[in-house]
């Protein structure tokens, strides 16, 4: 079934698909001063270039709270939900599920604006608890559906044994459910850091002055530079990532939830 | 009450926010409420032109993606599980690298002392630079790129539920290899077709860094029109207009494909 054809699709999909990282990578270590292809040279001149910008490093720092505090409060507030959704059926379940889902469907970077005009009629707000609010509502569609995905995967009566055998609710969900979700929780924490870590629409109205995450700097360099020191950063987010996430595919099998 | 704290949250920080947005887009700052903002955008040559081109653009890329990545889908699907799950994580790396830095490959690819310029330079293909950024078809390769693992992993998911025996019984039927393509696994794989041809397209026209990249402000988008009507128009009013119909367009989307995968089943 399986023609000849049908293996050179496969080939021109995964140049295509990985060809620009490699034309990052050789441009990060190129010796040119301009964008000019093929590269001359080897120098490490622009890395140190990413480090001395401070810049990239304000922002990195940034975008590195920002992913923390936000993947893990929309799992502690997501959590919760998923549990409902998994375990009770209640009449407005629909209804939940469907506000929980709606920031997957509305343009990240609608959602930036609309939240920068609410907040500027709120009043003051300080730009990181805005970034803040905008990264924990698009995360929770992920949380509560990695998180329900892996609620499923449990078998209920478990916990009911427990129930049963004298424990309350709460006692039953943080000894029994708890432990058994682990592998589900790291994944959802996984996914939703690198989700906020990677946003540009949401943050771009959000971000203010000297408060700005590392995709929007790296955005704002590009309008004033044309140079290879965004190929250098580029080249560092994905070592970083392949880092990221192939310690959680070999620790937790990270793809069967994606 | 399990559902209260997050519940409240997304209600308070992410429907009302909407919620006044809509309002925003009836209720200039000076009257009463009025929809001339919505005719006002539909006149407009300029808006109804980026519109329409957002649209274009973003059924060019879904087109792309589906006739790139269907037939590869179809080898991976059918792969050994230990080879195809290599294989898929490769797919899912570019997803998990921001827009910025696979956008840019493509500003050294296409510019003007760039690979592309380089090779027809040097074939004496041309004679001078080609201008690529800043051009339509540097928007859609740049699209294209970033959206085609959203087609791949949801084909691929479909058609790895396709058993064995069925293709081979079309086939000891009698049908030939495309008869068997069409007749089988394409109803057979439908549902992951739809549901990658609406996150591509969405994504497509929503899309904000591709664009700002490699359109500019000489060749807008939806996305880049809003930011511009905010940021350096300052016209609140106008820009919550575009925001609007940016919503209502990826609704229709997601609900008219709905509608069509329901009336399948």
């Amino acid at each position: 079934m399986v023609s000849r054809w049908m293996y050179i699709s496969l080939v021109i999909l995964y140049c295509f698909l990985l060809g620009p990282f490699i034309i990052i990578f050789m441009a990060s270590f190129g010796a040119n001063a301009t964008m000019a292809f093929p590269p001359q040279g080897f120098t490490l001149d622009w890395f140190a270039n990413v480090f001395e910008t401070s810049q990239f490093i304000d922002s990195f720092w940034v975008s590195l709270q920002l992913a923390l505090q936000s993947t893990m409060v929309s799992l502690i507030m997501g959590m919760p939900v998923a549990y409902a959704l998994t375990r009770f059926q209640f009449a407005a379940s629909g209804l939940v599920e469907t506000v929980f889902s709606a920031p997957i469907l509305v343009p990240g970077l609608v959602i930036g604006f609309a939240m920068l005009n609410f907040f500027v009629l709120l009043g003051d707000m300080h730009v990181m608890t805005g970034l803040f609010i905008g990264h924990t509502a698009i995360l929770f569609p992920y949380s509560v559906r990695v998180i329900s995905a892996s609620l499923r995967n449990l078998d209920p009566y478990v916990e009911d044994a427990a129930v049963s055998l004298g424990a309350n609710r709460l006692r039953g969900f943080l000894l029994v459910v708890l432990p058994n979700m682990q592998a589900g929780i790291a994944a959802a924490f996984v996914l939703g850091f690198i989700t906020s870590f990677n946003n540009v629409p949401v943050s771009l109205f959000l971000s203010g002055p000297g408060v700005t995450t590392l995709p929007v700097s790296m955005l704002s360099y590009l309008e004033y530079y044309f140079d290879p020191t965004i190929a250098a950063v580029s080249t560092l987010l994905v070592i970083f990532t392949v880092l990221l996430v192939q310690t959680a595919e070999r620790l937790l099998g990270l793809s069967q939830f994606v | 009450m399990l559902v209260s704290p997050a519940f409240i949250f997304v209600l308070v920080f992410f429907v009302l926010p909407l919620i006044f947005l809509l309002s925003q887009s009836v209720l200039p700052e000076d009257g009463g409420f009025t929809l001339s903002g919505y005719v006002d955008f539909f006149q407009s040559r300029v808006s109804r032109i980026v519109y329409l081109r957002t649209l274009k653009l973003g059924l060019i890329v879904t087109g792309i993606c589906l006739a790139m990545a269907y037939p590869a889908a179809f080898v991976l699907a059918r792969m050994p599980a230990r080879r195809r799950s290599f294989l898929m994580s490769l797919v899912i790396l570019p997803l998990m690298t921001n827009a910025v830095a696979r956008t840019f490959a493509w500003l050294i690819i296409l510019g003007r002392r760039g690979m592309v310029n380089q090779t027809l330079l040097s074939l004496d293909l041309v004679e001078n630079p080609v201008r690529f950024i800043f051009t339509e078809t540097a928007i859609v390769l740049g699209l294209t790129q970033l959206f085609l693992p959203l087609m791949v992993l949801p084909l691929v998911s479909a058609m790895e539920n396709i058993p064995d025996d069925v293709l081979e019984a079309a086939r000891s039927l009698g049908a030939n290899r495309l008869t068997t393509f069409l007749r089988i696994v394409v109803p057979l794989s439908s549902d992951g077709l739809v549901l990658g041809a609406t996150l591509v397209f969405t994504g497509s026209v929503t899309a904000f860094v591709t664009p700002a990249i490699l359109g500019g402000s000489r060749l807008l988008l939806m996305s880049t029109l809003l930011r511009q009507k905010a940021v350096i128009l300052f016209d609140q009013h106008a820009a919550a207009v575009v925001a609007v119909v940016m919503i209502l367009t990826t609704l229709a989307v997601n609900l008219l494909l709905r509608l069509g995968r329901v009336r399948q089943a």
